[in-house]
């Protein structure tokens, strides 16, 4: 019997409550703890499938977070738990030295469906662990130093990572930081020229910021970067670790674009909700460094078996039901409804955008964020507004999600914004 | 409704909770803000200079560009000061509202975090 079985067999739901609030309190984080219980959003995750989660009580959510694009197949896929169960009968996570044949099946898994060139893939754990990588590739390639990123971009919290990423307040209190970032304004082809030095070894971007609001790159500013990087012996990298396996409508959002990167960086959904898995793939061109270099970048827990197994199993299921297209059909349809949102809510929505499943509705003021997502938990739907902006609330649900699944998220924010406006009412 | 002295005399008593915690001014040593308080029923302000954790102002009526203002009910901004309601609770209910950042928001969710853990 599983620990959900159990809890939810035995009926005593408030004790197994209290017992994860303390221990969050005291041995996790207090005062995350306490925040999440303010927020209405200490949801104490149960049974989880397709769109939806159950909190330990039974209460049933439709998830519109899936921790920034991790459970693109839906959460615990099936087919995605039976390859690792059968994975589990075989093998271990594999040695890092010894030539493991999952990873190479996932490596070439990965360079057949990339746009483009990109080719060789080193694998990791983590996203943050994967840009560290495609960093390290760039200065070593090119033997420069420095990197042009994004103003309110966001590429994780790590050594070579936290610098690149565009909002002080994540960096502050750890400096000093690792020297060579150039942070510019996002969509502005010009800035980037600006900024390009004899020094400048690549530019790197979120083809959508995800943490930095869910705001679309130009497909022309895309096209500029290539030809700005081809011109002046620069990479360009895009971070997909949201991006990635279907969510914008593509496999990967680059195709929309055309725009090819020379290295992407992939995350999130590559663990199929399962595993933790994360990769940086390049072009051959770039692999000249790791002729000289073989194992410059290394790791113990970067593809292992079970890991490349499990992400093999995603892709083969995202393909097969090919969640890419649906993604996009439920985002139009996402869209359509929003934009009927925005009409009868015309002093709380200034705006709504994305691409495919990754849709962002941007309010006027930061304290609408949290205060939707408030309300969105009591309306059977969980959200939360990007760390970047808060006054963005983003939808990010699986790719499996249903269309009367998305007529009652919509049908939740119809209701949550009609209490923020009575809300506003009261205290004008 | 809370009076002007009313709301006064918990906004003095709250900052000598904050500045007498030794634990809040080592969290906060890095916070360095000038905070509005408008009870929008009576119209009352009030204003607080943060420097580097301590409190090293609190007075009535208003000068100055705020970081962050404050705005809630006489009774709520009074109760809020006396650690008698959770603020990001009615934070959430849209009973106070916060104009400033986001992260400004979390501190102050931390201060009352550190002073009331109860509420």
């Amino acid at each position: 019997m599983s620990i959900i079985d159990e809890i939810l067999g035995e009926k005593d739901v408030e004790k197994i409550r209290k017992e994860t609030e303390e221990n969050y309190r005291e041995y996790v984080n207090p005062f995350a703890m306490r925040m999440l219980k303010n927020a209405s959003l200490d949801i104490i995750e149960g049974k989880r499938e397709g769109a939806s989660v159950w909190d330990i009580s039974g209460e049933k959510y439709i998830d519109c977070v899936t921790g920034a694009g991790i459970f693109n197949v839906g959460r615990h896929n099936p087919e995605v738990v039976e390859a690792l169960k059968k994975a589990l009968d075989t093998y271990d996570m594999g040695g890092w030295i010894s030539i493991v044949r999952e990873r190479g099946l996932l490596a070439k898994k990965l360079a057949e469906i990339t746009p483009g060139n990109l080719k060789y893939s080193l694998f990791c754990c983590g996203g943050g662990e994967a840009i560290e990588v495609a960093i390290k590739l760039a200065r070593g390639h090119t033997d420069k130093p420095e990197i042009i990123c994004m103003n309110n971009g966001y590429h994780g919290v790590t050594g070579f990572a936290l610098p690149a990423t565009g909002r002080d307040v994540y960096k502050k209190p750890f400096a000093p930081l690792t020297p060579g970032y150039v942070h510019v304004q996002y969509n502005d082809l010009k800035a980037v020229e600006e900024a390009i030095t004899e020094e400048t070894a690549a530019v790197m971007l979120e083809p959508i910021q995800g943490e930095g609001g869910i705001i679309p790159a130009d497909d022309e500013y895309l096209r500029g970067l290539r030809e700005l990087c081809d011109k002046n012996d620069m990479l360009l990298i895009f971070d997909e670790v949201q991006t990635a396996f279907g969510r914008t409508g593509k496999m990967f959002c680059a195709e929309h674009s055309g725009v090819t990167p020379d290295i992407m960086v992939m995350a999130k959904a590559l663990s199929g909700g399962l595993y933790p898995i994360s990769a940086a793939i390049f072009t051959e061109e770039i692999s000249d460094f790791l002729m000289t270099h073989p194992f410059i970048i290394i790791n113990s827990f970067g593809g292992t078996s079970l890991a490349c197994l499990v992400s093999l199993a995603a892709i083969e299921y995202l393909e097969k039901n090919d969640l890419p297209a649906h993604a996009e059909k439920m985002g139009k349809r996402f869209l359509k409804g929003l934009a009927t949102l925005k009409d009868k809510y015309p002093d709380l929505i200034l705006d709504v955008r994305g691409k495919g499943l990754m849709l962002g509705i941007e309010f006027p003021e930061d304290s609408i964020g949290p205060r939707m997502s408030y309300q969105l938990r009591h309306n059977g739907v969980i959200s939360i507004y990007t760390f970047n902006n808060p006054r963005i609330i983003r939808i990010m649900p699986t790719l499996v999600i249903k269309e009367e699944e998305v007529d009652f998220v919509l049908d939740a924010f119809d209701k949550s914004l009609a209490e923020i406006a009575k809300q506003e009412a009261k205290n004008s | 409704m809370a009076t002007s002295d009313e709301i006064m005399e918990a906004l003095q008593d709250f900052t000598e909770q904050c500045n007498n915690n030794k634990r809040l001014r080592r969290m906060q040593r890095d916070w360095t803000k000038k905070l509005h308080y408008v009870a929008v029923d009576t119209k009352d302000t009030f204003s607080m200079d943060v420097i580097e954790g301590e409190i090293v102002k609190t007075a009535a009526g208003t000068e100055g560009t705020p970081d962050i203002i404050v705005e809630a009910d006489s009774e709520t901004m009074c109760d809020m000061f006396w650690g008698d309601i959770n603020p990001t609770q009615k934070y959430l209910k849209g009973e106070i509202k916060v104009k400033g950042t986001q992260e400004d928001v979390m501190r102050i969710d931390a201060i009352t975090a550190v002073i009331w853990p109860d509420v």
